[in-house]
């Protein structure tokens, strides 16, 4: 009995103790975060470790761990290069990045528990507004580089200040098979019934392709009204006046609940189409890997989205390249034009808790180099916005195509000044809703514009 | 020696009570706390009393989900318990292969009910689905339709491949249970010429009705806090149709209103102590 007694109370201290050996302190990084399974690290290599060595006492005393923050999965092979070639020279500063798919809500949650990380490519005007992100306007090391319209993009409205640096930049507007529309003499649509003729040619010539394939993730679908009916208001009024109006909620201009306004012509537009059966049957359950598969096997004749899915275009079937044609969006308004998104992209922010400016600004600086800005632009398929790099960011029917849609339409960024209560993804769950029946094109505009403002109260 | 019994008993109590407070009772009073606030997550919270309860009761798209939540709740209670009940007479009975079969309506259960969403995704599909190229092939293209993109088949959807994941688990229970009902009464009503019916209903469901209530009250439980199926399977969609409570709350959450999302984390805590009690004193009478 005793010794059972015993057995007990020792299991009991070790269970103790291995509980509270879990909550004992590491001392592995400056934030004492152990690694998940999400982290993709890219530490030191053993080559660095020699040279680090070699002056050792200098090292120590630099001795610098970053975090760095990201959500774009497409770029994090390249960033780890990059890192490594920065760790092995940096004399002491060590770059580790951290990718979560879930970013911009983890970002959330390390800003409330105090561990932001040093660096970041994750942005939102909330956390401009709450003083996240360092003042980087005096950088003149890089706005002088960057191309004019890039850094006007860069620049917060309301304070006129800098607080992220984007390297690049993205379109969106419509991809279009080239041959197809060369086979049925088709010309690039610049007014909605011209557009709607297109997709009608198409249907009737090959009734087995999908004329304009969406696909009904909310991401995609909340793209389509921040390209199209809000494309309309930055068209019509201008970038900077349209911003203004959407930070100020200017109920006169947006006019988002009017029947007869943008939102409502663009749902009546949207479901007229799925009537016509000129977009596909699946539009609420199919992914974006099906928009992919159909366009490049020749099932879908043109689909919605950004300079970002051309890499997995060109993976899927190389042979497309000559293929590939790439639209403005048409107006889809009496005094509408043709939009085309020009957007920055690969933005960078520096958390404004961060202890180690000078050593983010040494990492950043070894980023933004040409040589690395040209490898990073060919690698993701975006063109850089620094003027010095010169990269072949896609084949050259593709750019020349891209440039010609750019320089025929009216160019938009995207809307960051929309109310944080109120994100793209909703937007775009209040399109499935429509396409799912459950509003009417009135319905749809009048419940988009208490979504939107509810935006703001929240 | 009894008094050195219990002192002994109350300090190999101990760490279970600590982490029961650390990792219950602590999180519950600060969520307490913080349902009172104004708190987006990130800036300062401001006490605002009852005002997030107040809100939740006329939040149209909250009170949707609490009834999307109720009824997949309770359908999927009842079919589980059917369909368990159904596997359990099979599996009481004597047959080639009983022990595969068994572990084939089992299987389900022990893989993560997010993957499971996704495979029924792609099975599902329509014009895509595997499902739907199978039954091409059978000459039956028209069998699978768009069943995710409605209210109510994406949630027949739901509820039903919940059933298909955890059928099996309530099988288990009951079959514990008709294992543990002695051969005595089924025989003396036969011989008294009780039909087959008859001994199932006058014999073997009254006498699991403890395996009943437990099935009953824990999988209610389980799918008032139904997420990832959903997340996985329709996002909860077309628009918020299939959205669940906890789903809502999460999306609350990361949309700068954390200390809303934390209130209604509150009102479902209540909603799931309903069948608790409930079950707790349903227990307290058979005692």
């Amino acid at each position: 009995m005793g010794k059972k007694k015993f057995l007990a109370v020792l299991l009991t201290a070790a269970l103790g103790m291995s509980t509270l050996a879990g909550c004992g302190a590491t001392d592995t990084s400056t934030s004492g975060e152990a690694p998940d399974t999400n982290t993709v690290t890219e530490a030191a290599t053993p080559a660095a470790s020699e040279a680090e060595a070699a002056d050792s006492t200098e090292k120590e005393n630099k001795a610098v761990d970053l975090t760095f923050f990201t959500g774009k999965v497409e770029t994090v092979d390249l960033l780890n290069q990059i890192i490594s070639d920065y760790n092995q020279q940096s004399g002491g500063i060590t770059v580790e990045q951290e990718y979560q798919a879930d970013a911009s809500n983890i970002i959330k949650i390390k800003f409330a528990s105090g561990e932001s990380p040093d660096l970041m490519t994750t942005y939102e005007q909330e956390y401009v507004n709450q003083g996240k992100y360092l003042d980087l306007s005096d950088r003149n090391e890089w706005w002088d580089r960057l191309i004019p319209s890039m850094k006007e993009s860069c620049t917060d409205l309301e304070s006129g200040k800098q607080y992220r640096v984007c390297t690049n930049m993205t379109m969106a507007g419509f991809f279009y098979n080239k041959e197809m529309f060369d086979e049925l003499g088709l010309k690039v649509a610049t007014t909605w019934p011209e557009f709607e003729a297109n997709l009608e040619a198409i249907k009737e010539a090959h009734p087995d392709v999908d004329p304009w394939f969406i696909f009904g993730e909310a991401w995609h679908l909340g793209h389509l009204i921040e390209f199209m009916p809000h494309g309309y208001i930055k068209a019509k009024y201008g970038a900077t006046e349209a911003k203004k109006a959407m930070l100020s909620n200017d109920s006169a201009k947006l006019d988002w609940g009017n029947p007869d306004g943008a939102m409502a012509t663009f749902a009546k537009n949207l479901v007229e189409l799925q009537k016509k059966g000129l977009i596909n049957e699946d539009v609420l359950t199919a992914t974006s890997d099906n928009c992919i598969d159909a366009f490049v096997t020749g099932k879908c004749a043109m689909f919605s989205n950004g300079m970002w899915c051309l890499s997995d275009l060109l993976t899927k079937n190389p042979d497309m390249a000559d293929k590939i044609g790439f639209a403005p969006y048409p107006a889809f308004m009496e005094d509408g034009v043709p939009v085309v998104l020009v957007a920055e992209d690969s933005g960078y922010s520096i958390s404004a808790e961060t202890e180690h400016v000078d050593e983010v600004v040494d990492f950043l600086n070894f980023l933004f180099s040409a040589e690395n800005q040209k490898k990073y632009a060919e690698t993701l398929g975006s063109p850089s916005a620094f003027k010095d790099v010169d990269a072949s960011w896609a084949p050259d029917s593709i750019v020349s195509g891209v440039n010609d849609a750019v320089a025929s339409a009216t160019n938009i960024g995207f809307t960051n000044e929309k109310p944080a209560g109120f994100s793209g993804d909703d937007a775009g769950r209040l399109v499935q809703d429509l396409l799912a029946g459950t509003y009417s094109p009135e319905e749809f505009a009048k419940a988009y514009e208490e979504a939107w403002n509810a935006g703001y109260t929240n | 020696m009894q008094r050195k019994k219990n002192k002994a008993a109350q300090f190999l109590s101990l760490p279970a009570l600590i982490l029961y407070g650390v990792f219950f009772v602590y999180p519950l009073l600060r969520g307490i706390g913080m349902s009172l606030t104004n708190w987006d997550g990130m800036g300062q919270a401001t006490f605002i009393g009852l005002k997030n309860y107040f809100d939740f009761f006329s939040d149209k798209r909250a009170l949707h989900d609490i009834q999307t939540t109720v009824i997949f709740a309770v359908g999927s209670a009842v079919l589980l318990n059917i369909v368990g009940l159904l596997y359990a007479l099979l599996m009481n009975t004597e047959f080639k292969g009983k022990s595969i079969a068994r572990v084939i309506i089992y299987l389900p259960a022990i893989i993560s009910p997010l993957i499971m969403g996704y495979i029924w995704y792609f099975l599902l599909q329509p014009k895509r689905g595997y499902l739907y190229y199978a039954c091409m092939q059978l000459g039956l293209p028209d069998l699978i339709g768009n069943w995710m993109s409605s209210y109510h088949s994406a949630l027949a959807v739901l509820i039903v491949v919940n059933v298909w994941q955890f059928a099996g688990m309530t099988m288990i229970i009951y079959l514990a249970g008709l294992k543990a009902i002695a051969k005595d009464y089924t025989e003396a009503a036969a011989i008294d010429g009780a039909t087959k019916w008859q001994l199932f209903f006058r014999i073997t469901l009254p006498l699991l009705m403890p395996a009943i209530r437990i099935n009953v009250v824990t999988n209610i439980i389980g799918s008032l806090s139904v997420f990832d199926v959903i997340m996985s399977l329709t996002e909860g969609g077309p628009g918020y149709a299939t959205e669940s409570l906890s789903i809502y709350i999460m999306r609350m959450c990361y949309g700068s209103r954390t200390g809303y999302s934390t209130a209604v984390a509150m009102i479902l805590f209540v909603i799931i102590l309903i069948p608790v009690l409930i079950s707790m004193r349903l227990t307290r009478q058979k005692g």
